[in-house]
């Protein structure tokens, strides 16, 4: 079998897992409504005439066995119907508009996060690794490993409170679009960025970190050394690239965290993210809504991961040899 | 254990003096006399540190922070150590017998642990209290007590899937190794091999995480308060945050005390498990 039919197999067999997986995961958010100490029905039909129980009852489902009421959810699914906030005057407002409005800018969030984290962390792994064992490195290693282990709503609290409320630099709540001014939607954004920033610098510096200090000991940086390069150049051009996936795997995979961390983070910053609506759903009540904000979560995770995987082994021979091994 | 603690550098001596510290707040806390955690003083409203009667201030509600922290902690610890006490043995018996099993078992455990990973562990939390912890009339919320108890299952489901791949990696790592092979060769029963020779190598590996999971947990339980679905009408760490957050506009300095004890604690937790991983190397190194 020649490589790329291996690697044709490797990809499919992927993809399947993904499949399950995703399929699972849906899965079991679905069964989770049967979980509801309250019946669904006691929840979302409102008719008072049995004719119009009735009508309800079949249009959402509700008649449906567990399997079959996934199977109906997942079919108004993937035709982009992602279920409704269910009003008791009986009034139907769809999920989709509202999934549009807030998940670009939960989005927003976490690729502002990336940028800053990973514009920090690359000269700051690069120098803690060039200066490995001297007391600035153990200073800054030290530092991170706290600040990486600090919650990042604890972050949000007293950035809030300091740069907030007492010196007022920032906004301490509220989102600002960008359509509504470039200057004033950073600004609105910034105290958020920083909160979830601050652990996510900790934790890529202290890989790069490790990693660099792996490739500086390489014997191709000592001959580059010996050819006179500049110290700089040898650290951004030699080292910095091999040095890098380990971290940029793990920037990728760290994606699932940090929309885990804007939902909070959202919450204390009344931004009107994805955060902000499942917390909306939560509070009234909307497991139809909830079910599909969760799903959306999982598979956007699932498939991120997928194509990271796939994609390191495409940019990093190193692991494609270790993983057919 | 004395031995233990003599290997340690300072942080980590620090991290196991907190942690012993708010351990015995949890559990001995009721024995000082302190104001009633959810009894609010109309005389001292984000009364600022050292305030006569309150040693830690009050927050904007004027509840007493001190017997908030020493009460909450009692909640905040229960969650977190039964949570991932109970996940953490659920996790490792299924990870270790999947990994030792191979063949379909270890493809149904190892997928069943993919698909609650493929969750971001605070929102499945979230989704499995909000959905548990429904009431029937929505103006009755949920006793406290019971809150506890949903948020406690909750959190075990989070833990289960970590801890359960930790062990089945771990475990495959074991399988092979020769006086397991000599061991199966001599017709040592597999139950035997397991707990003989399989859970002692693999404890190692599955303490220094428990350490990082309690932290994981501590930050959920503070977490799932601030989205509204914590302990909120109780007395927990989580619930503290959850209501100086609201207030930190107007009283931030009654903020520091909740925020500054559950960091210190999620820092020693994760201090505590860096160092025992790093004598888990050690030992490695020295095979």
């Amino acid at each position: 079998m020649n490589s790329l039919t291996f690697k044709f197999i490797a990809v499919l067999r992927r993809v399947a897992q993904i499949v399950v997986v995703i399929v699972g995961s849906t899965l079991f958010v679905s069964l989770l409504l049967q979980l509801l100490p309250v019946g669904l029905e006691d929840l979302y039909v409102f008719a008072l005439d049995e004719a119009g129980r009735q009508e309800q009852i079949r249009l959402l489902h509700l008649d449906a066995n567990p399997v079959m009421f996934y199977l109906y959810w997942l079919g108004d699914f993937v035709r982009g119907d992602f279920g409704s906030y269910v009003y008791p005057t009986g009034v139907l407002d769809p999920v989709a508009p509202r999934l549009g409005a807030a998940l670009p800018i939960s989005l927003r969030l976490v690729v502002y996060v990336q940028i800053v984290a990973l514009a920090i962390s690359i000269p700051l792994g690069i120098f803690t690794a060039y200066r490995s064992g001297r007391r600035s490195d153990k200073v800054i290693s030290y530092g991170l490993f706290t600040a990486a282990s600090i919650p990042n709503f604890v972050f949000a609290l007293l950035l809030a409170s300091f740069f907030g409320v007492s010196l007022a630099w920032f906004p301490p709540l509220g989102y600002t679009a960008p359509g509504d001014g470039f200057v004033e939607h950073l600004r609105s954004m910034a105290l958020p960025v920083m909160a979830l920033a601050i652990p996510t610098v900790a934790t890529y510096t202290r890989l790069l970190r490790t990693d660099v200090i792996a490739t500086l000991r390489e014997d191709y940086v000592t001959m580059a050394a010996s050819k006179g390069l500049s110290n700089r150049r040898i650290l951004f051009t030699h080292v910095l690239r091999p040095s890098s996936v380990t971290l940029f795997t793990s920037a990728a995979l760290n994606m699932g965290a940090l929309i885990g961390g804007t939902l909070v983070i959202e919450q204390i910053f009344s931004i009107p993210g994805l955060g902000s609506e499942i917390g909306l759903a939560i509070f009234s009540r909307q497991y139809f809504a909830l079910q599909s904000y969760v799903a959306i979560i999982a598979i956007g995770y699932v498939v991120f991961n997928g194509i990271v995987d796939v994609a390191v082994g495409f940019v990093d021979p190193r692991s494609r040899e270790r993983s057919n091994a | 254990m004395r031995n233990l603690f003599a290997q340690m550098n300072l942080l980590s001596k620090l991290s196991a003096v907190w942690m012993a510290l708010m351990t015995a707040l949890a559990v001995f806390g009721w024995l000082i006399p302190l104001p009633d955690p959810r009894e609010y003083d109309p005389e001292a409203s984000a009364a600022g540190l050292f305030s006569p009667g309150h040693l830690l201030g009050t927050d904007a509600g004027g509840y007493d922070l001190l017997s908030n922290v020493v009460n909450g902690a009692r909640t905040s610890l229960l969650i977190a150590f039964i949570s991932v006490g109970f996940g953490g043995l659920v996790g490792s018996a299924v990870g270790i017998i999947a990994a030792y099993r191979r063949g379909r078992l270890d493809y149904v455990v190892s997928t069943g642990f993919n698909i609650l990973l493929s969750i971001p562990n605070l929102v499945l939390g979230l989704a499995l209290v909000a959905v548990l912890a429904t009431s029937s009339d929505p103006s009755v919320p949920i006793a406290s007590n019971r809150r506890v108890i949903i948020i406690i299952i909750a959190l075990t489901v989070v833990i289960i899937p970590i801890l359960g791949r930790i062990a089945r990696g771990a475990t495959l790592t074991w399988i092979n190794r020769e006086f397991v092979v000599a061991a199966r060769s001599m017709g040592m029963r597999d139950k035997d091999i397991i707990v003989r020779h399989i859970v002692p190598n693999v404890l190692p590996a599955i303490y220094s995480v428990l350490f990082l999971a309690v932290g994981v947990v501590i930050v959920a339980e503070g977490a799932l308060s601030l989205l509204g679905v914590g302990v909120v009408d109780g007395v927990s760490w989580g619930a503290m945050i959850a209501r100086v957050a609201g207030e930190f506009t107007y009283a931030p300095q009654s903020m520091y005390v909740p925020v500054v004890v559950v960091a210190l604690t999620v820092i020693a937790c994760n201090q505590l498990g860096d160092f025992l991983r790093g004598r888990l190397d050690l030992r490695e190194g020295r095979i």
